[in-house]
């Protein structure tokens, strides 16, 4: 009997002290290497929460690998694409490829975590010093909800002269984001372009929108987005029959739709008509005319011309709730390239996009992976890096569907795009990579998840809201966007 | 004169007092070794992370980037005093409190009523039926309102419709939104009714017989009989109502997928807290916000509990 009393007093006695010994989080990670990381990442004080911060240490013995054994690098997914099983299984496939040839130095294991979940245990696997070896795929927001935490690739690059010539050099100078750091390694770019629903269009008795950027509209008007506004309306239909251009026309009871701009924010639907950005060269809060100039665009067309679909409508049963294309009710919609994998049901092509006032803009969006500052072994995860991302760029990027950022790869990309989907003309995307928005509209902001945050309200309000004195409503939004990049130095 | 306590205990013998405290300790040991689990579950997963917050609460404190932390004194309480949508949040929250708690407490007294009636057939069924709906996970009621609120496609409009009345945009006006939500909370009244249930059928017949007898009629033994004796109920289930909508987010979070919109006006207290511990990182601020939270509940409960002795009867109340 007392020998279970001290059994389980001792049991107790220990759950306590591991419970106040666990990963304090304001701790500095104990693995963390002295690197060549800028002055911005070197430790800063001890922090308040009277924690004395340790010492950057050496990685405790019993972890290192042993002579011969292969370093296990530990892969985390989530942030982006990577989560659903058919990837997944692509994932494991890629993994076991990389092993069998790499298998002797490294051992690829993958940390899938789901994304609804996945920023939240990253947080914490960062706060507990238990960093991933290797993040991704992750998009702009992504990299940017972990802004500070990324590891500076450009003294890696350096010392393994790292052959960056395949790479268009703006979407490099794109992840250095302002700063000389190469942050990130392009891995795959997705053009936008519009995806039009050939049956609604041969219903209508139209002809299709040009495949060519720059080329005329089949009746040689110019294709701008006015023309797109006159097919849109025509293609507009309420539930008896009237199209958007009629007399007698019911907002009210739309059954289709013209054009729509889906699964975008707003810096994303009017890039689509120019490039632009929320930031000036100062650093301030600031509305580009052109994105004034969409905003209007986009305003007139929901709510007065109701050829393209207000947020009630984009969520209603009608538009498949928040997928319009996919419902076979939406004539056109700009997107990227990733969208090629939803469309099963429906019977599809792309076209260029239209131009507005002369200029032509096919936004893009970029995925990469990364490397965090506190991974345990820096070295060894560049090592990794550099050959998924090098070596096995190919197959990653086949992995997720995606066009690769390599230009020596794109050739191929486009023939297995064109196998999966036959008929679909994605030469559209591969010429629309020369007219990419710039400066791109998922650029950082000062503050950056709390603006976006700020112009995701403005959006979502003027998405939902008519009758709205839209410059003013623009004028108000600016100043509040500028009081939350005032919260940051 | 000298009185003798009948009821002292005989004097025992020393060795057996000692036995006896012996025992008490046995006891008392396995006692804490039968709810270890719970202790030790209530130091890592509660006391813990509740001092972790005050300490936070003090610093900069960002997950991501937990090397940079520093003391910064009260700067993060101050900053709540700035910061608008703290302000906005608290609007938001009370708005809804005072929409909603009348409401929902009314909706839950009659319908507890009405499954306590003796004229109500099924009393049974109706009671499962009515607590059934509180049973349904808040996400999956999220997505279904979602769709029956829906302007153009939802069951509430169409049904409008039917009768000629144009449906509001229920999810994105920022009028609508509240009684919106009031309307879903309806569904999580499950609960509520039990409890009132349970108060009601706690009332003594005999007096129900007494006031019959003095010729009182069913809404005058409802008024003068059952609302007094239940109002120890009633404060029970006020008090835990307050703190659910103080504490208000998950409806919210799943409708608006966590945006507060339209313009803000689901942004409730705790949605705001959220976002700023989780969403843009400040773990730090965000431990402010929470105690700002337990601070500004406590108040409003204390409140409750000192209104208490002017409107609660305890039946046992004064006994000796």
């Amino acid at each position: 009997m007392k020998k279970i009393y001290i059994l389980s007093t001792f049991l107790l006695l220990l759950s306590i002290l591991l419970a106040a010994c666990g990963p304090a989080a304001t701790e500095a990670p104990a693995v963390v290497e002295p690197t060549e990381a800028p002055a911005a990442e070197e430790p800063t004080e001890a922090p308040a929460a009277e924690e004395p911060v340790e010492e950057p240490t050496e990685a405790p013995a019993a972890e290192e690998p042993m002579a011969g054994e292969a370093t296990e690098i530990r892969w985390f997914i989530g942030l982006g694409a990577g989560g659903n099983p058919e990837e997944i299984e692509r994932e494991e496939a890629f993994v076991e490829k990389f092993n069998a040839k790499y298998g002797d130095k490294y051992k690829l294991v993958m940390d899938v975590v789901p994304n609804e979940t996945a920023y939240d245990v990253l947080k914490t696997q960062i706060a507990a010093g238990d960093v991933p070896d290797i993040v991704g795929p992750v998009g702009i927001r992504g990299l940017a909800s972990f802004e500070g935490a990324w590891l500076d690739l450009s003294p890696y690059i350096e010392s393994a002269d790292y052959d960056l010539s395949d790479f268009d050099p703006a979407l490099l100078d794109f992840y250095k984001f302002g700063t000389d750091s190469q942050l990130f390694l392009p891995l795959s770019v997705f053009p936008s372009a519009i995806f039009y629903n050939k049956e609604l269009f041969d219903e209508a008795g139209l002809e299709y929108p040009p495949h060519e950027w720059g080329a005329p509209y089949a009746d040689g008007d110019e294709w701008t987005f006015d023309k797109l506004r006159d097919l849109g309306m025509f293609l507009t239909v309420d539930a008896n029959g009237v199209d958007a251009t009629m007399e007698g026309f019911d907002p009210d009871n739309i059954v289709q739709f013209g054009y729509d701009s889906q699964w975008q924010d707003i810096r994303a639907d009017w890039s689509h008509i120019g490039a632009g950005s929320f930031v000036d060269e100062n650093g301030n809060a600031v509305m580009p005319d052109v994105w004034r100039e969409a905003a209007h665009w986009y305003y007139k067309g929901m709510f007065t011309d109701y050829f393209i679909p207000n947020d009630s409508y984009v969520n209603s049963d009608l538009l498949a709730q928040g997928n319009p294309f996919a419902s076979g009710k939406l004539a056109m919609t700009a997107v990227n390239l990733w969208y090629n994998c939803c469309t099963e049901d429906v019977t599809w092509d792309v076209a260029a996009m239209p131009s507005y006032n002369g200029n032509l803009t096919s936004k893009l969006h970029a995925d990469t992976f990364g490397i965090l500052r506190g991974v345990e072994d820096p070295d060894v995860a560049w090592e990794v890096y550099s050959l998924m991302l090098g070596e096995f760029a190919g197959d990653l990027v086949d992995v997720y569907g995606a066009f690769p950022a390599r230009q020596s790869l794109q050739g191929d990309a486009l023939t297995s795009l064109e196998e999966r989907f036959p008929g679909v003309d994605f030469q559209v995307f591969v010429d629309g990579l020369a007219y990419p928005d710039d400066p791109s509209h998922e650029g950082l902001m000062p503050n950056f998840l709390k603006a976006s945050d700020t112009y995701g309200t403005f959006g979502s309000m003027y998405q939902s809201t008519p009758d709205l004195d839209l410059d003013a409503e623009i004028d108000t939004f600016i100043v509040e966007l500028q009081e939350v990049f005032d919260e940051v130095e | 004169m000298t009185t003798v306590d009948q009821t002292s205990p005989k004097p025992v013998a020393i060795p057996k007092k000692k036995q006896y405290q012996g025992l008490q300790r046995e006891q008392a040991k396995w006692g804490w070794i039968f709810i270890s689990p719970w202790v030790i579950g209530f130091l890592v997963f509660t006391l813990v992370p509740v001092i972790a917050t005050l300490v936070f609460s003090f610093t900069n404190y960002n997950p991501v980037q937990p090397d940079n932390t520093q003391f910064i004194g009260v700067q993060n309480f101050l900053r709540m005093f700035q910061d608008a949508k703290v302000g906005k949040s608290l609007q938001v929250t009370i708005t809804y409190a005072l929409l909603a708690m009348p409401i929902s407490f009314i909706f839950g007294l009659l319908l507890a009523s009405l499954v306590n009636s003796v004229f109500l057939v099924g009393q049974h069924y109706f009671r499962t039926l009515y607590y059934m709906t509180s049973m349904i996970p808040v996400v999956a009621a999220g997505v279904i309102w979602a769709g029956v609120a829906n302007t153009q496609t939802g069951w509430i409009n169409l049904a409008l419709e039917a009768i000629g009345i144009k449906g509001p945009d229920w999810l994105n006006s920022v009028v609508w939104i509240y009684p919106l939500l009031v309307m879903i909370g309806l569904w999580g009244l499950g609960n509520l009714m039990l409890t009132m249930l349970a108060g009601m059928q706690g009332v003594p017949n005999e007096i129900y017989e007494a006031s019959m007898i003095d010729g009182a009629n069913g809404l005058q033994r409802y008024w003068h009989i059952t609302l007094p004796l239940i109002t120890p109920v009633i404060f029970y289930n006020l008090t835990l109502m307050l703190i659910g909508i103080f504490k208000y987010f998950d409806m919210a979070y799943v409708l608006k997928n966590g945006t507060g919109e339209p313009n803000d006006a689901t942004l409730f207290y705790a949605l705001n807290f959220y976002k700023n511990s989780f969403e843009y990182n400040l773990m730090g601020y965000g431990s402010a916000l929470a105690w700002g939270l337990f601070i500004i509940v406590l108040v409003l409960t204390a409140l409750l509990f000192w209104s208490q002795s002017r409107w609660v009867y305890y039946a046992g109340e004064g006994r000796g």
